[in-house]
C-alpha cells in the first residue's frame, strides 16, 4: 500500500511546491506516496474536502507560515485543517522556512510562526516533526525525506529538528570560491568568477546549515557558485537586514564561521592576508574571443 | 449564488457566480489573504529589494527579481552591462517556459480530463520545465528564488563550456515540446496537418463547441513593449497610466489602464504573429485562442533562448558598480509569465520607503461590476456550465499568490 | 597551560640577553657571539637555539608580540567598558617601554626599520599575529557595543598604536620632561576622544 501524505498550505508563496517539482525522483517517489491533497499535483481531495477528512495519514507535509486566525483554506480556518490533520499524522514534515521557523511572511505578521518553532524558539513539542527549511527547500531535501520515511526510517535531527545529515554541512562546504576564503582574497564586485563574497558581499555560507555545494541545486550549481552570496534561508532568522553586504566591525566580519572562535579566526586571517598568491589575485582564466560570430 | 474555489492553480480564489435563467450574470472573484511584501520591503536597505521580491510568488518570483533589479537601476539612472541584460533574457525566458508547460499540464489538463479529455501523462512535461530551471541555476546558481540579478547587473559570470549546457538543455525541452505539444508550424493552415497536444486540444474543444467562448474585451496591454492592441491596431501605451483601485472584495486591487480593463499575458504579446493573428481571426479572443497563444509563446521563447544564448560573449563585464543608491523613484515592468508586471520604489536615505507592485492577474481578474466587468469577468458571462467557466478562468493562468502579494 | 621545558627556558634566556644587548649597543654591533658570551655558552651550542642572528631576530619579535598580546588579552577578557580598557592597554604599553625598554626598542628600531631582515618569514602580520589579534578584537568588540566609531582597521590601529609608540620614541630620545606614567591619562582619553562613537 502506497504511503499517504497530505500537502497543506499556510501562509506561502508556492515555492516549496514548485521547488518538489524539480526533484529528480518525483515520479518513483509518487509511486510509493499518494498525496490524498497536494497544491499543484492531481489528489484524490480538492481543498474544500479536507473540512470533512477523519482518516488516519501517514505524513503531514506543511509549506508556509501556521496563522492561528483570519486564513481560509478551502472555507475552513487553515489553523482547524492543521490542529485536526497534525493529529492524524504519523509525522508532520515542515517545508521551506515558513513552516519551519515562520520565515518571510512573518517579518510583515509577527504572529506567524512555523509549525513547532518561531524563528528559532520551540513553541511547541512535537516528537514526529522533521523541520525542512530552507526558500525553498531544496527539492532533494523534500524528496528524500519523504522517500525515507516511506521505507519507515527516520533522519537523524539536529537541534533545530533538521535533518542532521543535510543541515551539518554549511553552505560554505564545497564552494568553489572556498580557495579565496582560505587566502582572504575578497571579490571586489559581482559578476566575478574569482574572490570570496564573505568580507564585503554579504555571503552567510560560512554558518549557514546545508548541503547546497555539496548536492547542487538543479543538478547544475549554487548560489554561490554563481556568485550571489548565500542569504541563509535555512536558518531560523532568514530574512535577515541588509543581505548583500558584510556587516563589520572596524573591518572584521560581524559573524564568524561556525564555531570558529573570533581569535583563531583572526589569527589565521592576519597571516592568510600577509601573503599575496598571485594566483588567486588574477583572473582565473583568460576571457578568449569567444565563438565566432555572425556577421550581422 | 454559487460559490466555487478555483484552486491547483497559484494559491487558490473564490468564485461567487450570481445566474440568471441558468447563465452567469456576473462573478465576483475573491483572493483571500495578503502577505505584506510591500511592508517587508519597507524600511529596508534599497538592495534587499531583490531578496525580497522573488518570494512573492513560487512560479514567477524570478519576474519579479527582475522587475526589482530593474526598479532599482531605473532609480539609480544605471543601465546594466548588455551581457547581464542578455544573461536576464535567458532566465527571464526561461522561467516563462517553466511556467507555460507546467500551466498546461497542471491546471489546464487535469480540467479537460475531467471533462472527458485523454488522460496525459505529466511526469515528462514536468522533467522539462524542471530543465528550463537548470538553465535559470547554471546563470542564477539555483531555481526557484535565486536573487542573482542586482542593481548594476548580474552576480554570475558564466563561462564558454556553462553556455554550451544551457544550449543543450534547451534543446532537449525544444526537442520535448516539437514532439509532443506542437510542431515547429508558423500558420494556423499548416495547423491543421499537424499532430501534438495542442491539436488535441484543439479538436476536444472544437467537438464540444468551446472554442470561442470566454471572449474578454478584445483590449490588450503589453506595457514593456509600451503599446496597448484595439482591435490589433497597435498604439503606444505609457507606464503613468496605468492606475490600482480597490476590487471591493478580498485584498487584490483592480489594475487599469486609463481607467479600463484591458488584457494582458501570452495572448497580449503574441497577438501579431500570424499563427496567433489567425486564430484570433476565426475565434477572437477566447478560450483557444487564450490557450494556444500560451502555448505558441512556448516555441518563440524557445527560439529567442537559443539566440540569446549566442549572444553571450564571456569577455564582457556581468556587473557595472554603482555607487550606493541613496534617494530616487524607480519604476519597471516585466514581460512576466502572466502579462505585465510591474514594479515601483521609492527610496530615501538609501531604504525603502514606498514599494508598489501590480501583477498581471491584477489586470486579468479585476473585479468589476456586471456593466463594466474585468477581462476574465467579461469571459464568463452567458455561460451554463461552470467547468467550462472554470477552464476560462484557467485560461488566464491564474496567481493568487502574486495577486495577494 | 604547561610549565616551559628546560630547552624553551634556556631559549628565552637567550632570546631576553639578545634584546638587552641589542638595545645596549645596537642591533649590528651585537654578534652571535657577543650574545653566547653573555650567557657563558658556547656559540656552537646557541646555534642549536637559533640557527641565524636572522631566524633570532624574527623569534624576537614574535616573542615580543606575544608578550604584549598575552597581557592585552588579559584586558580584552576583563568585563570593563571600552574606555577603561584604552587606559588599560596604555598603561600596559608604558609599564613594559618603563620595566623592559629593550621590548618597545626592538619592535620601534629593529623591526620597523630594518623590514629587509623580516621579509621572508615575517612578511606582513606573520610575526606580530598574537600582538594585533588582540588589537583586533578589542577594536571589534568596541565597535560591537557601539562604544567605538565603525572605521578602517588600520586607520584606528595607526592612531592608537602610532601615538603609543611615538610617546615612548621621544622619551627614548630625552625628549619628554616627564615620566610617561604622566601622559597615561590625558593620553587614554585623547585616543578614547578620537575613537569614540559620536552618539
Amino acid at each position: 500500500m502506497k504511503t499517504k501524505a497530505l500537502w497543506l498550505q499556510g501562509v506561502s508563496c508556492n515555492g516549496n511546491s514548485h521547488s518538489f517539482l524539480n526533484y529528480e525522483g518525483l515520479r518513483e517517489l509518487l509511486s510509493k506516496v499518494e498525496f490524498l491533497y497536494h497544491p499543484l499535483l492531481p489528489s484524490r481531495l480538492r481543498i474544500e474536502d479536507l473540512a470533512d477528512f477523519t482518516e488516519d495519514i501517514d505524513i503531514l507535509v506543511i509549506e508556509g507560515a501556521i496563522k492561528k486566525e483570519g486564513f481560509l483554506r478551502g472555507k475552513k480556518e487553515f489553523f482547524r485543517l492543521f490542529q485536526k490533520l497534525k493529529k492524524k499524522a504519523k509525522y508532520i514534515v515542515a517545508v521551506g522556512n515558513c513552516a519551519s521557523f515562520g520565515g518571510v511572511f512573518k517579518e510583515y505578521e509577527a504572529d506567524l510562526t512555523g509549525v513547532g518553532y518561531s524563528k528559532g524558539e520551540k513553541i511547541a513539542d512535537f516528537e514526529n516533526l522533521i523541520n525542512v527549511p530552507g526558500c525553498p527547500a531544496h527539492p532533494e531535501w523534500i524528496g528524500s525525506v519523504l522517500s525515507l520515511l516511506c521505507e519507515g526510517c527516520e533522519p537523524e535531527l539536529d537541534e533545530l529538528s533538521r535533518p542532521a545529515e543535510i543541515y551539518s554541512y554549511t553552505v560554505h562546504a564545497g564552494c568553489l570560491r572556498n580557495e579565496y576564503f582560505e587566502w582572504k582574497v575578497d571579490s571586489a564586485t559581482f559578476g566575478s568568477k574569482e574572490g570570496c563574497l564573505f568580507y564585503q558581499q554579504g555571503c552567510q555560507a560560512p554558518y549557514t546549515g546545508g548541503n547546497c555545494n555539496k548536492i547542487l541545486w538543479n543538478g547544475v550549481s549554487s548560489k554561490t557558485r554563481a556568485g550571489m552570496p548565500c542569504i541563509g534561508c535555512t536558518e531560523p532568522g532568514f530574512p535577515s537586514r541588509d543581505l548583500f553586504k558584510t556587516k563589520t566591525y572596524m573591518g572584521i566580519p560581524a559573524r564568524m564561521p561556525k564555531g570558529v572562535p573570533k581569535r583563531a579566526y583572526l589569527t589565521l586571517t592576519g597571516v592568510a592576508k600577509s601573503f599575496k598568491i598571485d594566483r588567486l589575485n588574477n583572473p582565473l582564466m583568460p576571457k578568449g574571443p569567444g565563438c565566432e560570430k555572425e556577421e550581422s | 449564488m454559487r460559490v466555487d474555489i478555483l484552486q491547483k492553480i497559484e494559491g487558490e480564489a473564490f468564485l461567487r457566480y450570481r445566474f440568471k435563467k441558468g447563465r452567469i450574470e456576473h462573478v465576483k472573484i475573491e483572493f483571500p489573504h495578503y502577505r505584506g511584501v510591500e511592508e517587508i520591503m519597507r524600511g529596508r536597505p534599497a538592495e534587499d529589494a531583490v531578496a525580497i521580491a522573488p518570494r512573492v510568488c513560487g512560479i514567477c518570483g524570478h519576474s519579479h527579481l527582475i522587475a526589482a533589479a530593474e526598479a532599482l537601476e531605473n532609480a539609480a539612472g544605471v543601465t546594466p552591462p548588455l551581457k547581464a541584460r542578455y544573461i536576464r533574457n535567458v532566465t527571464l525566458g526561461c522561467e516563462l517556459i517553466q511556467n507555460h508547460i507546467k500551466w498546461l499540464y497542471l491546471v489546464i489538463l487535469p480540467l479537460l480530463k475531467r471533462m472527458g479529455f485523454r488522460e496525459v501523462p505529466f511526469f515528462e512535461a514536468i522533467d522539462k520545465s524542471a530543465t528550463a530551471g537548470k538553465i535559470i541555476a547554471i546563470f542564477g546558481g539555483q531555481y526557484p528564488h535565486t536573487s542573482y540579478a542586482v542593481l548594476g547587473g548580474v552576480c554570475s559570470d558564466p563561462t564558454l563550456l556553462e553556455i554550451q549546457k544551457a544550449k543543450l538543455f534547451a534543446k532537449e525541452i525544444e526537442d520535448f515540446f516539437h514532439s509532443e505539444v506542437m510542431e515547429e508550424i508558423e500558420r494556423f493552415s499548416e495547423f491543421k496537418d499537424s499532430r501534438g497536444i495542442l491539436k488535441e486540444i484543439y479538436i476536444f474543444l472544437k467537438h464540444k463547441e468551446l472554442l470561442d467562448i470566454g471572449r474578454a474585451h478584445d483590449r490588450f496591454l503589453n506595457l514593456r513593449e509600451g503599446t496597448k492592441i484595439l482591435g490589433l491596431k497597435r498604439v503606444s501605451a505609457k507606464l503613468r497610466y496605468v492606475s490600482t483601485a480597490p476590487s471591493g472584495i478580498g485584498y487584490a486591487k483592480n489594475a487599469l489602464y486609463k481607467g479600463k480593463y484591458f488584457e494582458v499575458g501570452p495572448l497580449a504579446r503574441r497577438i501579431h504573429t500570424p499563427f496567433v493573428k489567425d486564430l484570433h481571426r476565426r475565434y477572437k479572443d477566447g478560450l483557444f485562442t487564450r490557450i494556444a497563444a500560451r502555448v505558441y509563446e512556448i516555441k518563440i521563447l524557445l527560439s529567442q533562448l537559443k539566440e540569446t544564448l549566442k549572444k553571450i560573449e564571456p569577455q564582457g563585464d556581468s556587473f557595472v558598480k554603482t555607487d550606493s543608491l541613496a534617494e530616487g523613484t524607480g519604476e519597471a515592468v516585466v514581460e512576466a509569465p502572466r502579462g505585465s508586471l510591474i514594479h515601483r520604489v521609492k527610496i530615501k536615505k538609501g531604504k525603502i520607503e514606498r514599494y508598489e507592485i501590480i501583477t498581471p492577474t491584477q489586470f486579468n481578474l479585476s473585479n468589476g461590476t456586471s456593466l463594466n466587468p474585468g477581462p476574465a469577468q467579461k469571459a464568463v458571462i452567458g455561460l451554463r456550465d461552470r467547468s467550462e467557466a472554470e477552464l476560462v478562468f484557467r485560461s488566464f493562468d491564474i496567481c493568487s499568490v502574486c495577486t495577494t502579494h | 597551560m604547561s610549565k616551559p621545558t628546560k630547552k624553551e627556558q634556556r631559549k628565552i634566556e637567550i632570546m631576553d640577553t639578545a634584546l638587552r644587548l641589542f638595545s645596549k649597543e645596537g642591533f649590528f654591533a651585537v654578534t652571535i657571539a657577543d650574545i653566547a658570551k653573555e650567557l657563558n655558552m658556547s656559540v656552537g651550542n646557541l646555534y642549536n637555539y637559533f640557527s641565524s642572528k636572522e631566524a633570532l631576530a624574527k623569534e624576537l619579535i614574535f616573542y615580543i608580540s606575544k608578550i604584549l598580546g598575552t597581557k592585552i588579552r588579559e584586558i580584552n577578557m576583563m568585563d570593563i567598558k571600552t574606555k577603561e580598557k584604552i587606559e588599560k592597554i596604555v598603561e600596559v604599553y608604558f609599564n613594559t617601554a618603563i620595566e623592559r625598554p629593550e621590548l618597545i626598542d626592538y619592535f620601534l628600531r629593529v623591526y620597523l626599520s630594518h623590514k629587509e631582515i623580516f621579509k621572508e618569514g615575517c612578511e606582513g602580520m606573520i610575526c606580530v599575529s598574537p600582538f594585533v589579534t588582540e588589537i583586533m578584537i578589542f577594536f571589534e568588540e568596541g565597535v560591537r557595543n557601539s562604544e567605538l566609531r565603525d572605521q578602517d582597521f588600520f586607520t584606528a590601529f595607526g592612531l592608537f598604536m602610532g601615538y603609543l609608540g611615538g610617546m615612548v620614541y621621544l622619551k627614548g630620545e630625552g625628549m619628554l620632561p616627564n615620566d610617561l606614567k604622566f601622559y597615561t591619562r590625558s593620553i587614554s582619553e585623547n585616543i578614547y576622544r578620537a575613537l569614540k562613537s559620536e552618539d
